[in-house]
């Protein structure tokens, strides 16, 4: 699958802080606000700035800020224990996420954090009183994460107006506030990055083997992009959806499709006959010239096509417009293999799955995360798995992270399992060493 | 984008399959070339060291001629002559370097073959005039000579790799340019799964060309987005496609070489890009001719 999920070891964080940064903030709330289940208690979103924070920078020097920063961080994170997730928005702007949360009780974390935060503070040989602005947003069924996330800070800026030192709670309508537009400059500078990288070799590609059950043998690798612009990782998590809304995905997408198809090609010359897995997007099918770029990929390269699998989300199979079907079809003419990417999270019915013509199926890691606790996500996973395995389909399954879920999907009869407790995705000239240990490629 | 784009390659499939499994065995497209990352990294380094890249890139005589050729070449129009390779690094800066390097490479590293001899030498030609139309139309916005030598050098790579892989390109190339109807690609696309410009564009996209001269050979031939001057193609794209093409038409009625039928179905175009009009082709014609001269005889 992309890896645009909320993945374990790459979280978004804030480099001063090492709190969550804006966009792990947001995903962190989307995250939440999911799992709501009961509206009367919803996910409670605590925006907080400091008050008069631009007068201590501008006294006491940008260092002695970041100290203070630093330190009211610390602050935070011992109020809220262990109860919510912590955020750094950008310069004295923090947010506290506590699911779970009635009124009552975000009242209660407010009047806490109200007074731990006002102790006082020593920075050299001043001693600083500082306090914050708090504004409280509730969750509503029918809003998303950003506009919770900005009613909050919205309502923060009133309590600022009011004096500061205090907390306000939002009312339910949302008023377009800064975060808004911060995001939408954030996206342009992701943007500009992903050109930068187009043009300065910033992108590369990351490989994750996926391994068979019953020997171990390599099923096949998948094929993650990477994007480094001047020194900074951005996460796929951001770059990927900016590039779809941006269309630059079918640029990224025929960038991989060919640099995985040298990378079997490579391969095939050392001997190793490994499957690559590339991802296809929606822009990608949808434009007309996919097939001319697929057969592209491989005049440029010597990669026999039933090399280089394309995986393609359970939603785009069944988008019925012509140029997607044609294409994907296509696909299948030219001896493509592929796979069904995030099978369980789209609207299909399982009945549906007689009629893709993909051989390979790739378990969403949504049902895995949950497993040994959750009884449903137990019963899906192997509802889906028998029923694929009766189709005579191959079974990956994605996100596996621990000893415990595999052994689960093991006795389900999952094929093969991809995820962090067998191998990280990892640089080419790691895989090399990672394969050459094993001796495992076919 | 052309209409034809949906020109699936069904009917011949297998036959098409078999083709490509046949040439499997062959050389593949190299990735680009070590001393290109050498290059982008320095590049990327907060301070650049001109001694390193000038020592690699001496290390290959040849290279080293050419490059130094190129960038004493009058379009680029420095006044002092560089002497010695890093000279050149410092007067035309590694970014402009690099892709006057990568133009030098790119027909070694490519297939070679019958005629492509002449290939390649038309393309250069069509690079050099590109270049020196830079300059001597005047001011395009966004137009560059480096910018329209590499577009030069790099717009048909697609071709050689087609050659190769493709038992039937030479015939299909003969009929796509004598197509006056037609878009080029559609001709390429009516006998194959794929056509050069596509090829040509992940190529130099493969290379971490700039943006805008991938786009521009990827629609080399898409004369009906150029005569509607969209935006959907960048400016800077359409206008590398314009001097380009405006090149190889001076090229090949200078020269008497074969004529392609691209400018009846984009000339027009063309020069509305260019802020031209057919009354300036025949002044364009004669001093092309002296500069043609000026350079490849000169030597």
């Amino acid at each position: 699958m992309p890896d645009v999920a909320f993945a374990p070891g790459t979280p978004s964080l804030d480099s001063l802080t090492g709190l969550l940064d804006r966009e792990g903030c947001v995903r962190a709330v989307e995250e939440l606000m999911r799992h709501v289940r009961d509206p009367k208690h919803p996910v409670a979103v605590f925006w907080l700035n400091i008050d008069r924070f631009k007068q201590i920078n501008d006294s006491l020097g940008h260092l002695a800020g970041d100290s203070v920063l630093a330190e009211l961080a610390n602050r935070l994170a011992l109020a809220s224990g262990n109860q919510g997730r912590l955020a750094r928005m950008g310069g004295d702007e923090f947010v506290l996420v506590v699911d779970n949360c009635d009124r009552a009780t975000a009242e209660h974390i407010a009047r806490d954090l109200l007074a731990t935060m006002s102790h006082s503070l020593d920075v050299g040989n001043m001693r600083l009183y500082p306090s914050v602005s708090i504004g409280i947003a509730l969750s509503l069924a029918q809003e998303n994460a950003r506009e919770l996330l900005e009613r909050a800070d919205t309502t923060q800026l009133e309590a600022k107006r009011y004096g500061g030192a205090q907390f306000r709670f939002a009312g339910e309508d949302l008023q377009p506030g800064r975060l808004g537009k911060l995001l939408a400059r954030e996206e342009l500078e992701v943007e500009e990055a992903l050109h930068v990288a187009l043009e300065n070799g910033g992108l590369t590609l990351n490989y994750q083997p996926i391994l068979r059950v019953a020997d171990n043998s390599l099923e096949a690798i998948e094929a993650l992009m990477r994007c480094n612009c001047e020194g900074t990782m951005i996460p796929p998590g951001r770059f990927i959806p900016v590039a779809e809304k941006t269309g630059l995905i079918v640029r990224l997408g025929e960038w991989t499709l060919l640099t995985g198809a040298r990378f079997v090609a490579h391969m095939l010359e050392t001997g190793r006959r490994v499957k690559l897995a590339v991802n296809v997007s929606r822009a990608q099918l949808t434009a007309p010239k996919f097939t001319q770029a697929l057969y592209a990929a491989l005049a440029c390269s010597n990669c026999p096509p039933e090399l280089l699998e394309l995986e393609i989300t359970e939603s785009l199979f069944m988008d019925n417009s012509d140029v997607v079907q044609r294409n994907i079809h296509a696909a299948l003419d030219a001896g493509f293999p592929l796979a069904i990417d995030d099978f369980g999270t789209g609207y299909s019915c399982l009945a549906s799955l007689k009629d893709l013509p993909a051989k390979k199926l790739k378990l969403d890691r949504a049902f895995i995360v949950d497993l040994p606790h959750n009884a449903r996500s137990f019963a899906i996973a192997r509802a889906i798995v028998h029923l694929a395995l009766d189709l005579d389909m191959t079974v990956v399954a994605e996100g596996v992270e621990t000893a415990e879920q595999y052994q689960i999907l093991e006795e389900m009869g999952a094929t093969a399992i991809q995820g962090y407790y067998l191998a990280r995705p990892m640089a080419e000239d790691n895989l090399d060493d990672w394969l050459a240990q094993r001796g495992a490629a076919q | 984008m052309n209409s034809s784009a949906q020109a699936a390659p069904t009917d011949d499939a297998n036959k098409l399959d078999s083709q490509l499994e046949a040439t499997l065995k062959e050389i593949g497209i190299p990735p680009r070339p070590a001393i290109l990352e050498e290059i982008s990294r320095e590049m990327r380094s907060d301070d650049p060291d001109f001694n390193r890249v000038a020592n690699l890139i001496s290390r290959d005589v040849g290279l080293a001629a050419s490059f130094l050729k190129t960038a004493n070449s009058p379009f680029y129009g420095y006044r002092h002559k560089a002497r010695t390779v890093r000279d050149a690094l410092v007067i035309l800066g590694l970014n402009v370097a690099g892709r006057t390097i990568a133009g030098l490479i790119l027909r070694h590293v490519l297939p070679g073959g019958q005629n492509m001899e002449r290939f390649w030498d038309a393309s250069d030609r069509t690079a050099q005039l590109s270049a020196w139309l830079v300059q001597k139309v005047g001011k395009i916005p966004d137009a560059q000579s480096d910018d329209a030598y590499t577009y030069g050098l790099f717009r048909d790579c697609g071709i050689p790799i087609m050659m190769r892989k493709f038992e039937n390109y030479p015939a299909i190339l003969t009929e796509a340019n004598n197509d006056a109807d037609r878009p080029f690609t559609e001709v390429e696309e009516a006998h194959l799964p794929t056509n050069h410009a596509l090829v040509g564009c992940l190529l130099a996209q493969s290379w971490w060309l700039p943006e805008a001269t991938c786009l521009a050979i990827r629609h080399q031939h898409d004369y009906v987005l150029m005569r509607a001057g969209l935006h959907s193609l960048p400016a800077a794209s359409r206008r590398l496609i314009a001097i380009a093409q405006l090149a190889e038409w001076l090229l090949q009625n200078a020269t008497g070489m074969n004529k392609t039928q691209e400018w009846t179905k984009m000339g027009e175009a063309c020069l509305a890009q260019l802020g031209l009009t057919e009354a300036d082709l025949p002044g364009l014609l004669d001093e092309a001719k002296l500069f043609l001269e000026e350079t490849y005889n000169a030597a």
